[in-house]
């Protein structure tokens, strides 16, 4: 009996299988379908220790081709920590070219997997003093009969009572985060969380991917400059001197005080200027 | 412990000081662009999350990837791909003990029943032949 608490408390990315309870409260925002399944998530059984990798790779393969655990882990998993920090999952994600969007408040959960993105929850199914971190997707939910989908650990789907699920997700300080694929906008995000993720994208020099969120997010926030200065300096950073200037020009009309825009629109100017006079 | 930290940080400031000497250099060759980061760090959010992470606190954050088995160029791989705020949420995760996948259970019997009790109450979710009632 020993070992077999020993074993099961030890064991890493802990699983778990639940039964549905009946309803309690929940963070859901008016106008949620009651009841949502993102039947097409890949369920990918992790490794030991790999709940991090597990999940990410399910999210990634979701949005765009798919990826291994192993692939993922060698981007996230830290060995001395047995396991994967948070912030390494949003950067692996971009690594692989993806919008990376982490949830600003709990009630996003539900919007973004009611408009089709699942998400990368962070729980610990333990207790504060004695914490048993872990990383489930979470697929589908339903409101009145109050469970949660979760593609979690090395089980089958699981569906997990609301409540315990609340609990192990705010014991992780309610932390999620959704991966789009290329052009697409999480339902939930706030303006700049998308526009850092485009600019750390664009950072990394995944211009392609980059334009894409900018172009989207310029559309969806036509009210912001910010938009096309990112657009024009990825055109800029590819050579293109005249996409650059057409951008920041747009840039300017939507607010011509800004200094930086300016700047870059000048130097490009210059530079194109000094082509001219070579050729 | 301490020594050895600041035998560390000594050694990060003179890398610190080395790359900004040459990063300068690069860049003085090539146009003054305002990079995306750097507007979005100034404009975007009435939040105050974007915040300038020092080169010697980077460092910190490398040598803390390198001491958990990651091999340097795949540290700085991780690196590139965060901003500043992200990166210092390792550090705040490393603090908390929180990596996903590590599970530190204590090997008492009192803290299995613990646990098997409050999974029975819906409180925590630890095995998975506990069926909650709530």
């Amino acid at each position: 009996m020993y070992v077999l608490v020993m074993s099961l408390a030890l064991s890493a990315c802990a699983t778990s299988a639940p039964m549905p309870g009946p309803s309690v409260r929940t963070a859901a925002p008016q106008g949620t379908p009651s009841h949502v399944f993102l039947a097409g998530v890949p369920l990918i059984e992790q490794k030991d220790d790999y709940c991090g990798p597990a999940s990410l790779a399910m999210a990634l393969a979701w949005v765009g081709p798919g990826v291994s655990q192993e692939e993922v882990a060698a981007q996230v998993f830290s060995p001395g920590a047995d396991g994967a920090y948070r912030a390494d999952l949003i950067g692996s994600a971009r690594r692989h070219g993806q919008l990376a969007v982490t949830l600003s408040e709990p009630a996003d959960l539900f919007r973004e997997v009611g408009a089709g993105n699942p998400v990368i929850v962070f729980q610990n199914l333990g207790l504060d003093a004695v914490p048993v971190w872990h990383y489930s997707v979470v697929v589908g939910f339903d409101l009145v009969d109050a469970y949660v989908l979760l593609h979690t650990g090395k089980d089958k789907m699981e569906k997990v009572d609301m409540a315990a699920f609340q609990r192990t997700w705010a014991r992780g300080d309610h932390w999620g985060m959704v991966v789009v694929g290329p052009g697409a906008l999480p339902a939930s995000a706030d303006r700049d969380e998308v526009l850092r993720g485009a600019a750390a994208l664009e950072g990394l020099g995944n211009y392609e991917a980059a334009i894409k969120v900018y172009q989207a997010g310029r559309q969806r926030w036509p009210d912001s400059w910010m938009w096309s200065f990112g657009e024009g300096n990825v055109a800029y950073a590819q050579g293109d001197l005249m996409g650059a200037i057409t951008a920041y020009e747009a840039a300017l009309d939507i607010d011509p005080t800004i200094a930086e825009v300016q700047h870059n629109l000048d130097e490009v100017f210059k530079e194109l200027t000094a082509k001219v006079g070579q050729s | 412990m301490a020594a050895l930290r600041n035998f560390k940080k000594a050694i990060a400031l003179c890398l610190a000081g080395q790359l900004m000497v040459t990063s300068g250099m690069a860049t003085a060759a090539q146009a003054e662009m305002v990079a995306t980061s750097d507007v979005i760090q100034k404009y975007a959010g009435t939040l105050d999350r974007a915040y300038l992470m020092s080169e010697m606190e980077r460092q910190e954050v490398r040598d803390l990837i390198l001491s958990l088995g990651v091999d340097p160029a795949e540290a700085d791989a991780r690196l590139a791909a965060l901003s500043d705020e992200e990166l210092s949420s390792i550090l705040a995760q490393y603090e908390k003990d929180a990596a996903g996948g590590s599970s530190v259970v204590g090997a008492l019997l009192t803290v299995f029943l613990i646990l098997l009790a409050t999974d029975l109450l819906c409180m925590t979710k630890v095995f998975s032949f506990t069926r909650c009632v709530s």
